[in-house]
């Protein structure tokens, strides 16, 4: 009897950590075709690829390896500078032995949050639901060798000796090309265009300050990454600059305050947009999509895509962006995908996609 | 007695009154120039402290009154209102004298912008300031003389500077590239380059270089602007292809006075080209131009 | 403070008398005294914040408004005591220095206070060993050498030197127990406001429920309504005295309710689901202490007397496991993901060492010498496995210098932009913070932040978004999009992951340092920084100013003040002796 109290409370204490313990295990076979997914989604989201890779059906023919890359990125991809944050889950159709589940993914990258669409095959195999993993298929490119006249500018300031009267190198002249705001129900947005009128290369960043009615500044915001940063000689890129919470109606003016500094810079990597068009996608949803072509020799890592809508006026009447999770390898077209409205679909009459890129080898 | 008296303490106080005048007395040159030597002439006796201040300069020397003062010209090196201090035995005296700057001997020269595009009237400004060799600004007249030369080809422009100051403004010439934009006043030369740079595009035109089942590669004539000079490299052309598949966009960058571009194969497609706002030709690929 | 003689028991075998405390003191000193000399808790997790808030003391004493970090917060979020003795031996030492010796008197309370409190269960030789053995804790070495968490390691003895006093106060009614027991509270609270609010349960009731049971002990002789009615007495005047010693700390938390987003933290994670952090926060930390267990199951529950001191110990030991069990997570609702609990094993432990000390007389009892070695030997392995762990497991990146990150900002107006760090990990950030002239947008004290874009996400330091997940990403996007706004013009990486994000937010590289482990990335075109509206109304007031730099500060000195002026009379009625006792002959001195 004295012991009562030490065996309750050890029995307590370990009933406790049982409690606390109890957790489904990370391999046990999937009853249904979304466990399946969710089991492979949850070990992907721990790191735990071996157990992840338990659930991809035989008959996938990806190893293990490929499948790791398939979700864990290659070649410096932002999809490398990223982890499975979470995902939900739907089974769109089912039978006995097969069924398609929708998976919506939300990764945490490296410029913020990525989502993802992916409807996926799954089958009954040996009476335990598998995942059918339609394996990334690298196209290879045949060895060749991809002549560059390789063009950049370097720049020499003024020196700390140099005589006073010696100017500086004058920094790009640019020019707001379009100024458009445009109100919507998350707050107002100001876009436009912007173009380096200069022979030089320019680091430009375009910011706005709305003034109120009553003249008091209302906000100051910049376009951060919904513009391309550096643009070569006569390049032309959009801007958005978002105010969150302030309606059309609370302002009188905006001004405009584009920066622009002569910095190094190398001509290259050209990227082609291919194949433009705007259509609906699985969720029927309109996106401009198209193919992305990188006609350099070296790898892009981050392709970053801003698509300029117009009116039948030529108007800029959106600017929407979007970055792609695959590096863009030398002539080999990446698919992307940047969403729009539909209501903002029915208004456009053209389109500009422009790409901004971050590559590791060209920015040391 | 008492006349007397007076009379004595008068001339003891017009002795010495004489005495103390005679003893700080200093001549100074009217024409003492910055960077030459000088001679001050002192009168009295005995030992004293000489102290010279100057614009941002002192001198200070022990001197024996009655003696020439001897100051080196790297002790006179600025021009201005400059204040001589003798003090003695007898308590001190100033007396205050300018010197002129020297002879013209360097040029500031500032020239904008740094960069121009071609054949723009008054667009480029140089300011010459007229310096001696010790920095002074020399305001006396001095004929200072501007030249803009692009490839052994410009003009030159005499011009006076008044209060030390010469300026020019000029025309940036019809061809592109670094011009030397040179201000000169007797030995004294400084260059500095303005880079005039072509203006945008003009008839900017392309054409099919290459076709094959997959792609077609297209190519710019040399691309230049209105007054003939090349568009420099790295300046971006925009090709645009429109066909059934959608529209496909390359910025191709100029690379030695042309763009290419590998755009789609397309059976029915029409390409048009354009660089920043200046549209160019357009193809149609598939039924011929 | 009473201390075991050894006169009394000369004939006593050495392993049957107390070890007295200037011998414990003196392991203490031999121990920690040349790990403290190695300046080792430098490296550790939160020192440099320690350091940081002690920089702002030593130069602005009356100004808690500190603008180096978050672009300005009041230090009044976190109690001042320990930092305030840091900064003022800055002065003479330095401030790495300083922290060791402020560090030191931590660690040479913690057996005093131990023992004191240990003998309100236990006799004097069980107590030396429970204050013994408070010496070579491992949760003691965790949170000096892994945590740097200088408050708790200052807070926790401060109270347990208080309620001993509170206990004679209760029982005995003894007014200088009273005031001594107060000022030490008041002390504990300006060290450590959290350990605070659990001690007051986890160590506090006990000591009631002990009170209540010695009501009659020699030489009190008190009633149950005389207790109880004397320790709410004590209760009410310590609420008081803390909320006034603590006055802009309050005012702070009352204008600025921590309504921040959760932030994850390894030390609410499932220990036995998560084995790394079970090592860490577990099992390095108890080190022996395990094993004992069963045996403080099994003495704590059948002795009546330990009762009280076994269910402090059980709870404390729930909330050391972290999110191990569901138990934390009951009782603090939302609470539980705003803490974090390495600080619970050593408050657990603390309350186990009574009984532990019991255990190592018995074991010593029946097995001498071998007994003493083998615990000894124990008690040295735990604590030198937790002091040698971080060099094991390395949850921090190698160390760097950020003596040219300083040097740039502090020199040719750069200072007039703000700037963050990226990849630094909080430990450097801070560095950087306490040497620079220039102030950030980012901060390291995560209940200090007012800025909309730090608190809207559930993420901490900016330079750790990433391990924040998106969260974290997207707070580090809101404020780089307002760099204008903020001055924001520097940021220098440590972590190549965060370059994307820079080079497409209009960010340049520009300059390398500390061989090109370090970048500065430049935005240009941003107006220098200028102080934020919002501060106006965010700073303490002057009066609050004096009144911070003046009773946290001053309740210490008190304490220590009241500790020399009026010392304890020595009472061995109070004891509590083993039966049978020894006899022992008297000892007859030479008269001189």
């Amino acid at each position: 009897m004295k012991f009562a109290l030490p065996v309750i409370f050890g029995l307590l204490t370990v009933a406790l950590l049982a409690v606390g313990a109890v957790h489904p295990s990370s391999t046990a076979p999937a009853s249904s075709p979304e466990g399946a997914v969710q089991a492979m989604l949850a070990n992907v989201q721990g790191h735990d690829w071996k157990d992840a890779y338990s659930y991809i059906s035989p008959s996938s023919n990806v190893d293990l390896q490929d499948f790791v890359k398939d979700l864990n990125g290659r070649d410096g991809s932002l999809r490398t500078y990223s982890s499975l944050e979470s995902f939900t889950t739907r089974p769109l159709h089912e039978n006995d032995n097969q069924a398609t589940v929708r998976t919506e993914t939300k990764y945490s990258t490296a410029v913020g949050a990525f989502y993802d669409t992916r409807d996926l095959n799954v089958v009954k195999d040996n009476g335990q639901w598998k995942i059918v993993w339609a394996g990334e298929k690298t196209p290879t490119v045949p060895p060749q060798v991809i002549p560059v006249n390789y063009l950049r500018w370097d720049v020499i300031w003024r020196g700390a000796g140099d005589d006073w009267g010696s100017q500086n190198v004058e920094n790009p002249h640019v020019r707001i090309l379009s100024m458009n705001p445009v109100s919507q129900a998350s707050g107002l947005s100001i876009m436009g265009e912007v173009e380096n009128e200069d022979t030089v290369p320019a680091f430009v960043s375009v910011a706005a300050t709305l003034v109120g009615k009553n003249g008091q500044d209302l906000g100051t915001e910049s376009s951060f990454d919904r513009t391309s940063h550096v643009l070569l000689p006569k390049e032309i890129s959009p801007y958005r600059i978002d105010f969150p919470g302030i309606k059309l109606t609370e302002v009188q003016s905006a001004r405009m305050k584009p920066d622009s500094m002569l910095v190094p810079a190398s001509a290259d990597p050209v990227i082609g947009v291919m194949h433009q068009r705007i259509e609906k996608d699985a969720k029927g949803r309109s996106v401009l999509q198209g193919d992305l072509l990188n006609e350099s020799g070296q790898i892009v890592n981050i392709p970053h895509v801003l698509a300029t809508f117009y009116d039948n006026s030529g108007k800029v009447i959106w600017v929407s962006d979007g970055y792609v999770d695959h590096a863009l390898l030398p002539q080999t077209p990446q698919g992307f995908a940047v969403s729009l409205s539909d209501d903002l679909a029915a208004k456009v009459h053209s389109y500009r996609v422009t790409v901004n890129q971050y590559s590791r080898d060209w920015q040391d | 007695m008492r006349k007397v008296a007076l009379i004595t303490l008068l001339i003891l106080t017009c002795w010495f009154a004489s005495d103390w005048a005679r003893a700080a007395d200093l001549k100074i040159p009217h024409n003492a120039v910055a960077g030459e030597s000088l001679t001050l002439a002192t009168s009295g006796s005995g030992d004293a402290t000489l102290i010279l201040v100057g614009p941002g300069e002192v001198v200070k020397r022990s001197i024996r009154l009655g003696e020439d003062v001897q100051i080196k010209p790297e002790e006179l090196r600025h021009a201005g209102r400059w204040i001589a201090i003798v003090r003695g035995g007898s308590g001190p005296q100033s007396q205050a004298f300018w010197v002129s700057p020297g002879k013209p001997d360097q040029l500031s020269f500032l020239a904008r912008p740094s960069r121009v595009p071609v054949n723009r009237p008054g667009v480029i400004s140089g300011v010459a300031f007229v310096f001696d060799k010790n920095r002074n600004l020399v305001p006396q007249p001095t004929p200072v003389e501007f030249s803009l030369s692009v490839g052994g080809s410009g003009a030159k422009q005499s011009v006076k500077s008044s209060n030390g100051i010469a300026w020019v403004k000029s025309s940036s010439a019809r061809k592109a590239g670094a011009a030397q934009f040179v201000a000169s006043a007797g030995d004294a030369s400084v260059r500095r380059v303005v880079q005039q740079v072509a203006s945008d595009p003009c008839n900017l035109r392309m054409k099919v270089e290459q076709k094959s089942k997959d792609h077609v590669v297209l190519v710019t004539d040399p691309i230049r602007d209105c007054t003939g000079n090349p568009v420099p490299d790295g300046t971006i052309v925009t090709f645009i292809e429109t066909d059934k598949t959608g529209k496909s966009v390359v910025d191709a960058r100029i690379k030695k006075g042309i763009a290419r571009a590998e755009m789609p194969a397309s059976e029915n497609a029409n390409v048009t080209i354009a660089a920043g706002v200046v549209l160019g030709n357009e193809l149609h690929i598939g039924g011929g131009e | 403070m009473s201390s075991p003689s050894i006169s009394m028991a000369r004939q006593v075998p050495l392993l049957q008398r107390p070890v007295p405390l200037s011998w414990i003191l003196l392991l203490a000193l031999i121990v920690h005294g040349p790990l403290l000399l190695m300046q080792l808790p430098n490296g550790s997790y939160d020192a440099n914040l320690h350091k940081f808030f002690a920089s702002h003391y030593a130069q602005h004493w009356f100004n808690p408004w500190n603008t180096k970090q978050f672009t300005g917060f009041s230090q009044t979020t976190y109690p001042p005591m320990e930092q305030q003795w840091v900064a003022l031996f800055s002065h003479v030492i330095g401030l790495n220095l300083a922290y060791m010796l402020v560090q030191f008197v931590a660690i040479l309370l913690l057996p005093i206070g131990v023992y004191r409190y240990a003998k309100i269960w236990v006799n004097e030789r069980a107590a030396s060993y429970a204050a013994l053995g408070s010496v070579l804790l491992g949760s003691l070495a965790f949170l000096v050498y892994n945590a740097g968490q200088l408050s708790t390691t200052w807070a926790a003895p401060l109270y347990l030197l208080a309620l001993p006093y509170y206990y004679e106060w209760a029982r005995e009614a003894n007014w200088r127990s009273l005031l001594k027991g107060l000022v030490l509270l008041f002390a504990a609270a300006s060290a450590h406001h959290v350990t605070l609010i659990f001690a007051s349960f986890i160590f506090a009731l006990p000591v009631l429920a002990m009170a209540i049971m010695d009501r009659h002990r020699e030489p009190a002789h008190a009633s149950l309504g005389g207790v109880i009615s004397r320790s709410v007495i004590f209760a009410v005047l310590a609420i008081a005295g803390v909320f006034v010693v603590l006055m802009p700390f309050w005012m702070e938390i009352l204008i600025n309710p921590i309504k921040q987003m959760t932030i994850p933290h390894a030390s609410r994670d499932n220990y036995i689901l998560q084995p790394i952090w079970g090592m860490n926060y577990f099992i390095v930390p108890w080190g022996a202490i395990i094993l004992s267990i069963p045996y403080i199951f099994i003495k704590g529950l059948k002795e009546a007397r330990l009762r009280p001191l076994f269910l402090g110990f059980w709870v404390a030991m729930l909330f050391a496991l972290g999110g191990t069990t569901p138990v934390p997570k009951w009782i603090l609702g939302r609470a539980f993901d705003v803490l974090t609990f390495e600080r619970f094993s050593l408050l657990a432990h603390v309350l186990a060492l009574p009984i532990i000390g019991l255990m190592v007389c018995d074991l010593i009892d029946h097995y001498g010498r071998k007994a003493a070695f083998v615990t000894g030997a124990l008690a040295a392995l735990t604590f030198g496995f937790a002091v040698s762990w971080p060099v094991y497991f390395q949850n921090h990146d190698p160390d760097f210098n950020v003596s040219e990150v300083v040097s740039f900002l502090n020199r040719d107006g750069h200072d007039k932009f703000r700037y963050i760090t990226l990849g630094f990990g909080s430990h450097k950030f801070d560095e950087v913070s306490t040497y620079t002239t220039a102030s950030s947008v980012d901060g390291d004290y995560n209940s200090a932040r007012l800025l909309p874009e730090l608190t809207q996400y559930g993420s901490a330091q900016l330079t750790n978004s990433k391990y924040f997940g998106a969260n974290g990403m997207e707070s580090l996007r809101a404020v780089l999009r307002h760099a204008d706004q903020y001055g924001l013009k520097w940021i220098f990486v440590h972590d190549t992951f965060y370059e994307p994000l820079l080079a497409f937010g209009g960010w340049r590289k520009t300059e390398t340092y500390d061989r090109g482990s370090v970048t500065l990335w430049v935005k240009d075109g941003i107006p220098p920084a200028h102080p934020m509206p919002y501060q106006q109304s965010m700073k303490p007031t002057e009066i609050e100013g004096i009144m911070w730099g003046t009773l946290p500060f001053g309740s210490s000195l008190l304490a220590l003040i009241l500790a020399l002026a009026l010392p304890d009379k020595r009472r061995r009625g109070a004891d509590t002796y083993e039966f049978p006792i020894s006899e022992s002959e008297p000892v007859l001195r030479e008269a001189r």
